[in-house]
């Protein structure tokens, strides 16, 4: 049983981490921040129930994808599974490697061009099933259990749907950069 | 299942460190032969890294603020039920 006088001292240190994946879910400051604070009222109130020594960020991270799920899933369309279609393996190293031609680590080199705005739009492009998975496990660092719990979904579920998701964000980079002039598609 | 199509069938996990001892052995002996499946996983290691750099934002700085008093204004309220 945690104490709930201690839950501002055991919660803060997560607030910022909080915000930035509801700021990734939302894709809009005002309803991130919305999504913060009913997230911190909700474990606030419910503190008695979480069992210190587990896992602290997990739960809160669960909250918070319920509150934004319980929110927001409502507006949006649902998304298309076929358009996302099959990508090959390792899609972006190959297309810069296609791209770069012989030129040894250009793979390498090309992701210093990319900026964090288009690290984020390629985040917040990707339908939600496979943006909540891809941001909880590379921007987050959470484990596949952890994800499991926090979306509440099979380990399985977990794992194609981030294997699917990392594909669609490295196309969607790859579209970026070709977007932005920073490679020239042959296509 | 070759060596190559086998570590990049499982590229994910290992980065992810999410495979058995024994798996996760046999990939890294792989790698350790292989310079092409090598320059792979560290373009896929890098990506990550850039992504989990990239892809956070900073709050605003009076949302801590704005969290205490959140917190604050509801253990007030609790009290006054008592």
């Amino acid at each position: 049983m945690a104490d709930q006088a201690n839950f501002e001292q055991d919660a803060m240190q997560y607030a910022s981490q909080l915000y930035s994946a509801a700021l990734r879910m939302t894709r809009n400051p005002a309803d991130a921040e919305d999504v913060v604070q009913e997230t911190f009222l909700k474990a606030y109130r419910a503190y008695d129930s979480f069992t210190e020594g587990t896992n602290l960020k997990a739960w809160l991270y669960r909250i918070l994808t319920n509150t934004y799920i319980n929110k927001y899933r409502k507006k949006q369309r649902r998304p298309s599974e076929v358009e996302l279609g099959e990508l090959q393996d390792l899609y972006l190293y190959k297309r810069l490697g296609e791209h770069s031609g012989a030129r040894e680590s250009a793979e390498d080199e090309a992701l210093d061009m990319f900026v964090d705005e288009d690290i984020i739009e390629a985040l917040e492009s990707l339908p939600e099933n496979f943006r909540l998975p891809v941001l909880y496990a590379d921007v987050e660092g959470f484990s596949y259990k952890e994800i499991a719990e926090i979306l509440d979904v099979p380990i399985g579920t977990v794992m194609s749907r981030l294997h699917r998701g990392r594909k669609a964000l490295q196309r969607k980079l790859w579209n970026v950069a070709v977007d932005h002039g920073l490679v020239e598609s042959d296509e | 299942m070759n060596g190559c199509e086998n570590a990049i069938e499982y590229v994910y996990q290992y980065l992810d460190d999410e495979l058995t001892v024994s798996r996760s052995a046999r990939i890294k002996w792989h790698l350790k032969r292989c310079g092409h499946c090598t320059d792979a996983f560290t373009f896929e290691t890098l990506l990550k890294e850039r992504i989990a750099a990239g892809g956070k934002t900073a709050p605003p700085e009076e949302l801590f603020d704005t969290l205490r008093a959140l917190i604050e204004q509801e253990r007030n309220t609790g009290d006054s039920d008592c």
